[in-house]
């Protein structure tokens, strides 16, 4: 084959691999953008002041809103990430930071993996053997909980992660000061991993705020007002998921308005993920 | 000491106070024996240069003297460094006292994520509760002692890892100087910047010596030959050639040291 003909096969084969690549990410576009202007439509035709302001309504009531069903998603989110940031952010710096050759570290990790890939409704059921059958009664700590067994694997992973990345030498650095090692975990490596580590905190948010199966068997849900978290308390997946299977037009059209919130909020947290971690890479 | 008097020639030459003294060091990274047997002394304000090809256990001999390698299992040393008659090997000794006396600038500059004030900070806070005015004054003071003050005074707040690279590295020796050392240990402290930051740093190094020991590697051996007093050669782990720079670098006594020295292995 002379040059040319190899030249003109390989734009041919380029053009080809290019064709391909882009159907491909067309094709996964076209349906996220369906999903999202369906969504959008149908959300926004069900938004209005009141969304925010006024109780789930009853069945075949008119008017009503979200807003105890978006506080208790608010409060359960709260405390879950509450339990679970915590533990996770710990978990994580053992396993980067102090037990990195420890055979611990290696069993934990390959639990959390198994973890951070279960299905959330063994999650739930989990949960609802291990708090709401003894409490006798659904409650939004259980709830809670069961987003927080969520949110730790996740956050282990990132802290780890986020951990391992920051270089030996500035470890060496600090302890050549001779600061301890508790020290050098904290001021230095955490400091180091902040952006990173805090990325993967509100990426754990977002994933635990459209959680509907772990919410099921724990939380349940509530028609009414409530801050009383050994009770059980409305959110706004169960709400959703409970409205729209309902022929009531009103309690459809709260489940897009509902949907479309989470959808938003998640949107937010991803953005300011993002801008973090954009940051902590261009300094 | 008066050992070291006595096997070394080099020590009588200098007549001079030992601030470490190395016995029968050797070293091994699990079961690989990386120093063999090394002995030597680091003479009191005075510049010590390891020389040799890589792979030869200068830089592990200087991670023994602040025991960095501490950090990682399955490292050991055995025999002795005795600093200021003292055994560093010593399990009873604490390695955050050791390296509060024992400083060490890296082949990379490592800023810590922090402004450049915190940088210099951080470690004096470490040993010393000083109110606001004191501290400035000591940021000041190993800024200056590190010729970076007029660079850097406008800008106290910026990050530490906004600052070129041989900025960095003066940073970092401001930083080790600022908790007031005896000894400083500079393991490549050049290998990564240019020409004009390199011999800011070797005239800093100079200036060093009036107040500190110090042990620096290179693979530059003219760096050496500028800025060292004296002079050790190691070859696969140890020790062939130790004396005075000048001496050794003009009439090498050993071979090796000759072939590298001028270029010809290595």
């Amino acid at each position: 084959m002379s040059d040319r003909a190899i030249f003109a096969a390989r734009r041919r084969a380029n053009a080809l691999a290019m064709a391909l690549s882009v159907a491909a990410t067309a094709f996964g576009l076209v349906w996220l953008f369906l999903i999202l202007s369906t969504l959008v439509v149908s959300g926004l035709s069900g938004m209005s002041l009141s969304v925010f302001t006024e109780m789930t309504p009853p069945p075949n009531v008119q008017g009503g809103g979200l807003l105890n069903a978006i506080v208790g998603s608010l409060v359960m989110t709260a405390i879950g990430v509450g339990i679970g940031a915590p533990i996770g952010i710990l978990a994580g710096t053992y396993m980067a930071e102090y037990g990195r050759h420890e055979k611990l570290t290696t069993v934990t990790r390959f639990v959390n993996d198994i973890l951070l890939s279960a299905p959330s409704i063994i999650i739930g059921l989990f949960v609802y053997g291990a708090v709401v059958v003894p409490m006798g009664r659904f409650s939004a700590i259980a709830g809670a909980l069961a987003l927080a067994a969520i949110v730790i694997p996740v956050v282990v992973r990132t802290t780890e992660n986020m951990l391992l990345l920051v270089p030996n030498q500035l470890r060496e650095a600090a302890a050549a000061l001779g600061m301890p090692r508790a020290n050098i975990v904290l001021t230095v490596c955490w400091r180091a991993a902040r952006a990173g580590v805090l990325t993967g905190l509100l990426l754990a948010i977002a994933r635990v705020s459209g959680e509907t199966a772990p919410l099921l068997f724990t939380a349940l849900s509530n028609q009414f007002w409530s801050l009383d978290i050994t009770s059980a308390m409305a959110n706004l997946p169960v709400t959703i998921n409970n409205f729209i299977n309902n022929p009531d037009p009103n309690w459809k059209r709260l489940a897009w308005a509902g949907a479309l919130v989470i959808t938003a909020a998640v949107l937010g947290l991803n953005i300011v993920a993002r801008a973090l971690a954009a940051r902590s890479k261009s300094r | 000491m008066s050992l070291v008097m006595h096997e070394n020639p080099a020590a009588h030459a200098h007549g001079r106070r030992v601030k470490i003294d190395v016995r029968n060091v050797d070293f091994y990274y699990g079961d690989n024996r990386a120093l063999k047997s090394i002995t030597l002394p680091l003479f009191a304000n005075s510049v010590t240069a390891f020389i040799g090809p890589s792979g030869c256990g200068k830089s592990t001999l200087l991670r023994v003297l602040n025991r960095m390698y501490d950090l990682y299992p399955g490292q050991r040393a055995t025999g002795e460094a005795l600093l200021d008659g003292r055994n560093i090997l010593d399990p009873a000794v604490d390695v955050n006292f050791l390296r509060s006396r024992v400083g060490m600038v890296f082949q990379k500059p490592t800023p810590f994520p922090m402004s450049i004030y915190e940088n210099i900070a951080f470690g004096i806070r470490l040993y010393e509760k000083l109110p606001r005015s004191e501290l400035d004054a000591r940021v000041e003071e190993a800024l200056r002692g590190a010729a970076l003050w007029e660079e850097v005074k406008d800008k106290l707040d910026a990050s530490g890892q906004s600052l070129s690279g041989g900025q960095q590295q003066r940073l970092c020796i401001a930083r080790t100087v600022a908790i007031r050392p005896e000894v400083i240990l500079f393991d490549e402290p050049c290998s990564a910047l240019d020409p004009i930051s390199t011999a800011k740093v070797e005239e800093l190094i100079e200036e060093l010596q009036e107040d500190f020991t110090i042990a620096i590697v290179t693979h530059n051996m003219q760096q050496a030959a500028r800025v060292s007093d004296t002079t050790a050669f190691m070859y696969l782990g140890e020790l062939v050639e130790f004396g005075e720079t000048q001496r050794m670098f003009a009439a090498p006594e050993n071979k090796r040291t000759q072939d590298y020295i001028t270029g010809r292995f290595g």
